[in-house]
């Protein structure tokens, strides 16, 4: 069996006995729930309920999905060099590289899985109980959490590769989920307008936050032309136009995953055990 | 099987080894012996290519540096200190270790029953006492059948049974033709284990040759404690009269001497025939003179 397989299911074999996998599924599909319920006693759910269901869990999600995931990925490599098992796992025939793949792999498959079973049982319960014709814009919600986890878990690995232990790493991991998910609207979004009060200086703003840009290619699919967006949403539809704002948005997303891991693959390589 | 050449490590201003050179054939065993902090495990770290270092290093004709992952094919790395995951079992911890040596699940728990772990298999690694986990890590180290074994300290937690047991299973190991690198501070085992020795001081080879001609160079000491039966005078005067003993004091009831680690069994010999009457011994660990043994190797140079 290929040596990142093998650490992959280690590493969600670990996920499953930890418990935590359960915890966030239970966690995703009780808010998943809660917030059609809410929807259903203010108008009912019927044509529109999961398209604003979709909407009710985003900004929850966006919260949630990057704390999770760079905490996972930040505690991947520090944790086996706290107890001394990076050590043991490099001293058998397998790269650097190919561990840190397999706990990426590992992780992503964990997370996909808590993402699946959350939002797909609160999916499932809700149209049971409803008859419902929208269920396009919560499925697409749930890939893009997804495809958040996947960036968050690579920048968490790189923050990992780059700690001396777990605890450090937690710390960083927590500090970059503040910047980006919190501190990141008023902070860089306020620089930008004060540099430049643009449509073209915002998208630029956005591309560099995987959380921002998730948040807007979510907010497109359910309101296409982005008014709720303001100079930005005008710039994505009117000059970009929504096919090339996605792709946009979805690149960055993609450079996102692959930037960090690659990232943290060097310096792991180029690190003693 | 191994081949170091000029392999040196520094850390900032610091030299950690320096131009260290080493062969070591199939079927032969070479202990690497320092004090602590003499560069043994970051010798072995290197060879395994879990350090970054400059020089040479080659397993089985296969460059370290290049061809990490292959060589580390052809190695059993046992650590001074073996960490496993401590919320695996010790079969979890076989399996895993196995897949990734692409070795198969029965010849996994043929390793774990040779080295005692057979009825333990489904205990937490974080439940096994340090001597059982060295066990583990053994088995670990021996699951691919490996031709070059590298042993970090093998002996450092394990009782005097243990140790006996292990001084058999590296003779087999050698038996069966596997190169064997180990380190130790237990100068005392090096003639009874190894065929060669390196001994690092600082960093820097300080003696390499024959196991038996570092054993007879004399520069390997051990401190005997004697308590007598009330006959501390004539038994001082009997160890004067000896070649093997020196800085001999005496503390209450005790004796407290230094001679060379094989000469130990001489001692208390000489005391017996003289009739003195030796009511408790203790044995301080060998330790190695590296200023000595520089003193040595020049005169055995000037001859």
């Amino acid at each position: 069996m290929n040596a990142i397989v093998i650490v992959a299911r280690k590493e969600l074999r670990d996920a499953i006995r930890s418990r935590w996998l359960i915890a966030f599924a239970i966690t995703f599909a009780a808010l998943a729930l809660v917030i059609s319920r809410v929807q259903s006693d203010s108008g009912g759910l019927g044509e529109q309920g999961f398209n604003r269901t979709t909407a009710g869990l985003i900004n929850l999600c966006l919260l949630l999905v990057p704390l999770l995931s760079l905490i996972l990925g930040a505690g991947a490599i520090s944790g086996e060099r706290e107890r001394g098992t990076l050590a043991t796992l490099l001293s058998q025939p397998i790269t650097s590289t190919e561990l840190l793949l397999g706990k990426y792999l590992g992780l992503t498959v964990a997370v996909w899985g808590a993402l699946a079973a959350g939002f797909g049982g609160a999916g499932l319960l809700v149209s049971l109980v409803e008859p419902f014709t929208d269920i396009g814009h919560y499925l697409f919600f749930v890939v893009l959490s997804a495809a958040l986890a996947c960036a968050m878990l690579s920048a968490g690995l790189f923050v990992s590769v780059l700690s001396d232990n777990r605890a450090k790493a937690l710390g960083a991991a927590i500090l970059l989920w503040f910047f980006l998910v919190l501190a990141y609207d008023l902070g860089a979004i306020a620089l930008a307008l004060a540099v430049a009060s643009s449509g073209r200086a915002l998208t630029a703003v956005a591309v560099l936050n995987p959380v921002e840009a998730i948040r807007i290619i979510a907010v497109m699919s359910l309101e296409p032309d982005l008014e709720i967006l303001g100079p930005l949403g005008a710039y994505l539809t009117e000059r970009l136009g929504t096919a090339k704002a996605a792709t946009l948005l979805g690149g960055a997303v993609a450079a996102w995953t692959v930037a960090p891991l690659a990232a943290a693959a060097y310096f792991l390589r180029n690190q003693d055990a | 099987m191994l081949r170091i050449e000029g392999v040196s490590r520094r850390y900032g201003n610091t030299t950690v080894l320096d131009s260290v050179s080493l062969a070591l054939d199939a079927g032969s065993v070479t202990a690497v012996v320092g004090e602590n902090g003499a560069g043994k495990t970051t010798l072995i770290k290197r060879v395994v290519g879990l350090i970054k270092f400059e020089g040479t290093i080659t397993v089985g004709g296969v460059d370290v540096a290049r061809k990490g992952k292959d060589t580390r094919r052809m190695i059993g790395y046992l650590p001074q200190i073996p960490a496993f995951h401590g919320d695996l079992s010790v079969r979890e911890t076989a399996l895993l270790y196995a897949a990734l040596k692409r070795v198969e699940g029965p010849a996994a728990h043929k390793r774990i029953e040779q080295v005692g772990l057979g009825d333990h298999v489904d205990k937490k690694v974080a439940a096994l006492s340090g001597g059982m986990r060295q066990r583990l890590g053994l088995a670990i180290a021996l699951l691919a059948d490996p031709p070059l074994l590298i042993l970090d300290e093998p002996a450092a937690s394990l009782d005097t049974r243990a140790r006996l047991e292990l001084r058999e299973l590296v003779k087999d190991q050698r038996g069966a033709g596997k190169a064997i690198l180990l380190s130790t501070h237990w100068i005392e085992d090096v003639p009874y284990i190894a065929d060669h020795a390196l001994v690092l001081d600082h960093g820097k080879a300080a003696f390499q040759g024959p196991a038996l001609a570092l054993a007879a160079s004399g520069v390997t000491g051990s401190r005997l404690f004697l308590r007598l039966n009330g006959s501390s005078p004539d038994a001082i005067h009997v160890l004067e009269s000896t070649s093997v003993a020196s800085d001999i004091t005496r503390s209450g009831d005790w004796i407290i001497l230094t001679c060379v680690a094989a000469d130990k069994a001489r001692v208390v010999e000489a005391l017996v025939r003289a009739g003195v009457h030796i009511l408790d011994f203790r044995v301080e660990e060998a330790s190695i003179d590296a200023s000595a043994l520089k003193v040595h190797a020049a005169d055995g140079a000037r001859q």
